[in-house]
């Protein structure tokens, strides 16, 4: 009996507190958005919230920004950490490229807070590189630099997930790298391949299933980051985040709802870009093996 | 020679390129390192003509919740770090060495939380954590914090578990040592690298959480995310860089000693072994 509840009984401690405070939490707010446990004590079923957030123009307007901002962060962050991973590669491994290696890796320890006000005081239009900009006479005035911090286009935002997400994307395909062994890069070399060539068409096909998940990952957590657009966004749409939390507690109670209905279709969104990243991880391993 | 000078002429567009970038990742900090501590520092100047400890003596003498929203930040995550571990050490080891009904779906389970934003269930839990009285409470923010955290501590204690060899705990179990032994004197030196990997990364989850953090604390658990915000939100930029630099150091010195442990350990143990 005891050695066959063994591993649950270890796993136990982890899954009671996951279950009742993450999954609790996430079917408490399902039920509240469901028009269930209501504070007024009047509880009955109802899509009321659902219908409304999709009717809605600020939620779709939120949806589609939150949409596209996560999308173009985490693309570009993966395009630019091939570039630097190839680069790297190219030059080969060496003192030098060890310690640029680690200097990429500083802006991941930045907490989001600060990398988003990082970003704010070298873009906003008072800021440092606005003032060399004027120094140097490319803009004459300071309503003259484009906004790049809290501007519709959330550039300042994309800016600051291409700084923060680009060493983390780096740090994941990196070690699939160093366990290439350096024998078929030397047989590559025998039949005439340069690194270049080898990264090409050695490389890059293996890193690729990694890079997917990792560009993944990085899109979900995007999707649904807080601090940063809460920063460097804009009034109006606000990222998804932004909405709910303003809804919550800065609206009226009979706005929790629908709060917490957007706060579900988040997690389902980001639970969905999960499991794929996951499938796509048990693919690698799968390839790995015939290594 | 034609061959080599082309060879190392494209090197050095690589390295330009690639210190071109490195350029571009470490620019931002210089400005957050000038605000902290320019006097006056304005549009359009670029560097200061004079310096100023002001922000610094406002952050570090004048304005008391500095010093408690450091001990609150230190205190809060080591709690996590310390749960954690008592949390997912069984957890991990379960998870490696055995192969159980259901092993998929619990560890689907208990990693949701790396993908799944925390505060979409705690937004969802806040009715009941007001109930228990958890809000505005040190330790709901505790709690808050092990979702985030917990699945990235087992998957560290996990990678290291994996690399254990089970024959020397055979071994042990045939010389006459028991469970408790076992784990303390084979597997624990084994974990341990894991475990402080995991927790250097759980240390630097939980002091970055502002959102978690304001959510539960509504404010009234100061951390040095939530001691900043007014100032980097529209407020004072000098004072706003000091906590911005303070903050990353925080994170950096984390780090730094961290690596320090472990290259002082592994070099512990290369002795042991010869």
């Amino acid at each position: 009996m005891w050695q066959k509840s063994r591993p649950y009984i270890l796993i136990l401690p982890s899954l009671i507190i996951i279950v009742t405070i993450f999954f609790g939490g996430l079917t408490l707010g399902l039920l509240q958005s469901l028009g269930l446990m209501g504070i007024g004590g009047d509880s009955h079923l109802t899509m009321n919230a659902y219908r409304q957030l999709i009717l809605s123009k600020d939620f779709i307007n939120s949806l589609a920004l939150t949409l596209k901002v996560a999308l173009v962060s985490s693309v570009l962050s993966g395009v630019l950490a091939i570039i630097l991973v190839r680069v790297l590669f190219i030059l080969g491994e060496n003192r030098k490229t060890a310690i640029i290696r680690k200097v990429f890796q500083v802006p991941m320890l930045v907490p989001h807070v600060t990398a988003a006000y990082i970003i704010m005081l070298l873009f906003m239009k008072s800021g440092w590189i606005s003032s060399i900009a004027y120094s140097i006479g490319i803009t004459k005035s300071i309503e003259a630099f484009p906004s790049v911090v809290n501007d519709p286009n959330s550039l300042g935002i994309i800016i600051t997930y291409i700084w923060k997400e680009t060493p983390f994307i780096m740090l994941m395909v990196f070690p699939i790298i160093s366990r290439i062994q350096d024998s078929w890069l030397e047989i590559a070399q025998v039949f005439g391949a340069r690194r270049q060539e080898f990264f090409r068409e050695v490389i890059l096909p293996l890193i690729l299933p990694t890079w997917i998940s990792s560009v993944l990952i990085v899109f979900a957590f995007t999707f649904s980051d807080f601090e940063v657009p809460y920063l460097l966004g804009i009034t109006y749409p606000k990222f998804i985040s932004v909405y709910s939390y303003n809804m919550y507690y800065n609206g009226q109670l009979s706005e929790r709802p629908l709060a917490l209905a957007a706060n579900f279709i988040l997690a389902i969104i980001t639970a969905m870009l999960g499991i794929a990243a996951y499938k796509l991880i048990k693919i690698r391993d799968f390839k790995e093996v015939r290594w | 020679m034609v061959k080599l000078t082309m060879k190392t002429h494209s090197k050095v567009i690589y390295y330009i390129t690639i210190g071109v970038l490195l350029v571009a990742f470490l620019l931002p900090f210089i400005p957050l390192f000038i605000n902290s501590f320019a006097y006056d520092f304005r549009w359009p100047s670029v560097i200061t003509k004079n310096a100023t400890v002001r922000a610094l003596k406002y952050v570090f003498y004048e304005n008391s919740s500095t010093y408690e929203s450091i001990f609150n930040t230190i205190i809060i995550a080591i709690s996590v770090v310390v749960i954690d571990i008592l949390l997912a050490t069984p957890a991990a080891f379960s998870l490696v060495r055995y192969e159980f009904k259901g092993k998929v779906i619990i560890k689907g389970l208990l990693f949701a939380p790396i993908i799944i934003p925390s505060f979409t269930a705690i937004m969802g839990m806040y009715v009941v954590f007001l109930k228990l009285g958890l809000t505005e409470s040190i330790y709901g923010v505790i709690l808050a914090h092990i979702l985030p955290t917990l699945p990235y501590m087992i998957m560290a204690l996990m990678v290291s578990y994996s690399t254990v060899d089970t024959a020397l705990e055979e071994q042990a179990a045939v010389l006459g040592a028991g469970p408790i032994s076992r784990f303390i004197y084979i597997i624990l030196p084994h974990i341990l690298p894991g475990m402080v990997a995991g927790a250097s990364f759980t240390f630097l989850i939980s002091i970055s959480q502002y959102f978690l953090t304001f959510l539960v604390g509504g404010g009234k658990v100061s951390t040095i995310a939530i001691v900043m915000f007014p100032f980097i939100s529209g407020g004072d930029n000098a004072i706003g860089s000091v906590y911005g630099v303070l903050f990353s150091a925080l994170a950096i010195i984390n780090l730094v000693l961290i690596d320090f442990i472990l290259k002082k350990y592994y070099k512990k143990r290369k002795f042991k072994i010869i």
